[in-house]
């Protein structure tokens, strides 16, 4: 009910909200929720990735590459950005379903930094350290068109996700995570639905990342680096970790703090890193723990 | 045959934890093994279903090889297993630690789950229906919303029959089916395992217990990983070498 009434009230803010600026960071916010409720598919079988802003590279250079150079409509080389970053997640899906936990967020952390070297190797194409310019738009002039595109994209990938972990499918992932032996006592293939996480993650991550490379038309590997992977893990962690809608809010929260405190931009690390420590111990659960706080505090008044 | 192992053998670097060991099933048999601890009972049921790989010697299940399979595929061919430690889901509750259990055989594909097409509901209404069946048998259905890391030990040991019970093996491996029970639960769940005998399911179970010997139909004693012995219960009462292993060698009796 409370998504349901969200997304309402976001389709209906352009009849009140004119400002072309809020567009601009409604419309990043609602990139980087979809990007960070992608990291939790593969959170809910215990995989912490650090690399998952490289994937959405692949997805934005992937598309941003064919739509320049070869010249293909963005509405076409979006879907191919994003089945090329599910590819490459499903190949490196193999190997990395063998490893766990700690070990995971290792390979995919040199697996983002090799991902930004290759880019770096094409970088006639790519533009090198400046970042890559003339990516054709979606859309000519306005951000509103924009912001209904993303917000759209947001919702049906959200729908997507949360079918993905409410299914049979996420009740295993949840399974492998508890028990590796028991889940394999039971027939499930831990390599199946690990690979099987990935490829939609990363489906996920790639087509939002290739959106928002025909937004901003100018890419850069600064969009994508480890401090860009590092961001969406810590909006996830403070969102909450046993929810679905821990990412959503995490991000949305983190969002709109550096815009509130804009003149301090350069401290937002700070502010972030005290957040994060801040979180951790008083509310472990994240802030959509807080609220399962507020309500159990409530109705032992009641 | 239901189950044959041929000359069985697993080193772990040089220590042989299992070697040369031949055990065999017949359909509907209930088949115990005993031995001291150390004497590589558990390590035989992770070569059984694929948790180990044997440094030598073959696993038959019904006439077929299944060595180099992994868990999961042995576990569909239809044995199922319980574990000593850490039986199940910590974070699941009782109920779905057993439908969990149900997707070895599921009656829809994970696209009709993912797209919540109407197969994937009737599966979903026949798992929660013969999930209950089976928690009603085993005595969980008053814990059946509690979470499985808070139930008592005992209770965690049934789940672990209960999840097993729900793949719909041919062949169930208990390992330590009493462990950490106390008396009353273990006449229960002495009586549960014979029910499930009496359904159809062969059984071969690891225990310390010796009150599960009066069930069973034959015993394989394993010690040093070896087999030492093979019989029925009174058979073996009067085999020395058992004796040995499990009480020691008397001193009078080994100098006379």
């Amino acid at each position: 009910m409370i998504y349901l009434a969200t997304v309402v009230i976001l389709a209906f803010l352009p009849i009140f909200v004119k400002s072309p600026y809020t567009y601009h960071i409604l419309i990043l916010t609602f990139v980087y929720i979809t990007a960070t409720s992608s990291l939790r598919t593969l959170a809910i079988s215990g995989q912490v990735s650090m690399g998952h802003a490289a994937f959405m590279s692949i997805g934005a250079y992937t598309s941003a590459v064919l739509a320049r150079y070869v010249g293909w409509s963005p509405w076409l080389t979006m879907p191919l950005g994003a089945l090329a970053t599910m590819l490459v997640a499903v190949l490196v899906g193999f190997p990395f379903s063998r490893v766990r936990t700690i070990y995971f967020s290792m390979v995919s952390l040199f697996f983002g930094i090799g991902i930004l070297s290759i880019n770096s190797i094409f970088g006639k194409y790519t533009g090198h350290i400046n970042g890559m310019i003339g990516i054709p738009p979606l859309f000519i002039g306005s951000r509103i068109p924009y912001y209904f595109f993303f917000l759209a994209l947001m919702v049906v990938c959200l729908i997507v996700l949360w079918r993905f972990e409410t299914c049979r499918i996420g009740v295993c992932l949840k399974a492998i995570d508890q028990s590796r032996e028991v889940a394999a006592s039971i027939g499930i293939s831990e390599t199946k639905f690990r690979v099987l996480a990935m490829g939609v993650s990363c489906f996920v991550v790639g087509l939002v990342g290739a959106g928002y490379a025909h937004y901003n038309m100018v890419i850069s590997y600064s969009s994508f680096n480890l401090s860009a992977s590092i961001n969406m893990l810590v909006y996830m962690l403070i969102g909450g970790i046993v929810s679905f809608a821990g990412p959503i809010i995490g991000t949305a929260v983190l969002f709109m703090i550096p815009e509130i405190f804009r003149q301090l931009k350069e401290y937002t690390p700070f502010l972030f890193a005290g957040i994060l420590i801040l979180v951790v111990f008083v509310m472990p659960q994240g802030v959509v723990g807080l609220f399962d706080q507020i309500r159990s505090l409530v109705n032992k008044k009641e | 045959m239901l189950l044959e192992t041929v000359k069985l053998t697993k080193y772990f670097g040089g220590l042989a934890a299992v070697s040369d060991v031949d055990i065999n099933v017949e359909e509907g048999e209930m088949v115990g093994i005993i031995g001291p601890n150390g004497a590589g009972k558990t390590t035989l049921f992770n070569l059984i279903t694929g948790f180990l790989r044997p440094t030598k010697g073959r696993v038959e299940f019904g006439e077929k090889d299944i060595v180099g399979q992994k868990p999961h595929v042995i576990a569909r061919m239809g044995i199922g297993r319980t574990f000593q430690l850490n039986p199940l889901f910590a974070d699941f509750t009782v109920f779905q630690n057993v439908a969990a259990s149900f997707y070895l055989h599921p009656k829809s594909s994970l696209l009709a789950a993912f797209f919540n097409l109407p197969t994937y509901h009737r599966n979903e209404a026949y798992v929660s229906v013969e999930a209950l069946k089976i928690l009603e048998l085993l005595g969980l259905n008053k814990v059946k919303d509690e979470l499985a890391k808070n139930l008592p030990q005992g209770y965690q040991k049934m789940l672990g029959i209960a999840r097993a019970l729900a793949t719909n093996p041919k062949l169930l491996l208990l390992d330590e089916p009493l462990g950490g029970m106390s008396v009353g639960e273990i006449e229960f769940t002495m009586e549960i395992i014979k029910k499930i005998r009496d359904s159809g399911v062969t059984i071969l179970l690891v225990e310390h217990n010796m009150q599960i010997m009066d069930i069973v139909d034959r015993v394989f004693v394993i010690n040093f990983g070896r087999k030492i012995a093979t019989g029925t219960i009174e058979e073996l009462r009067e085999n020395r070498e058992v004796i040995a292993a499990y009480f020691g060698v008397e001193q009078d009796a080994a100098s006379s």
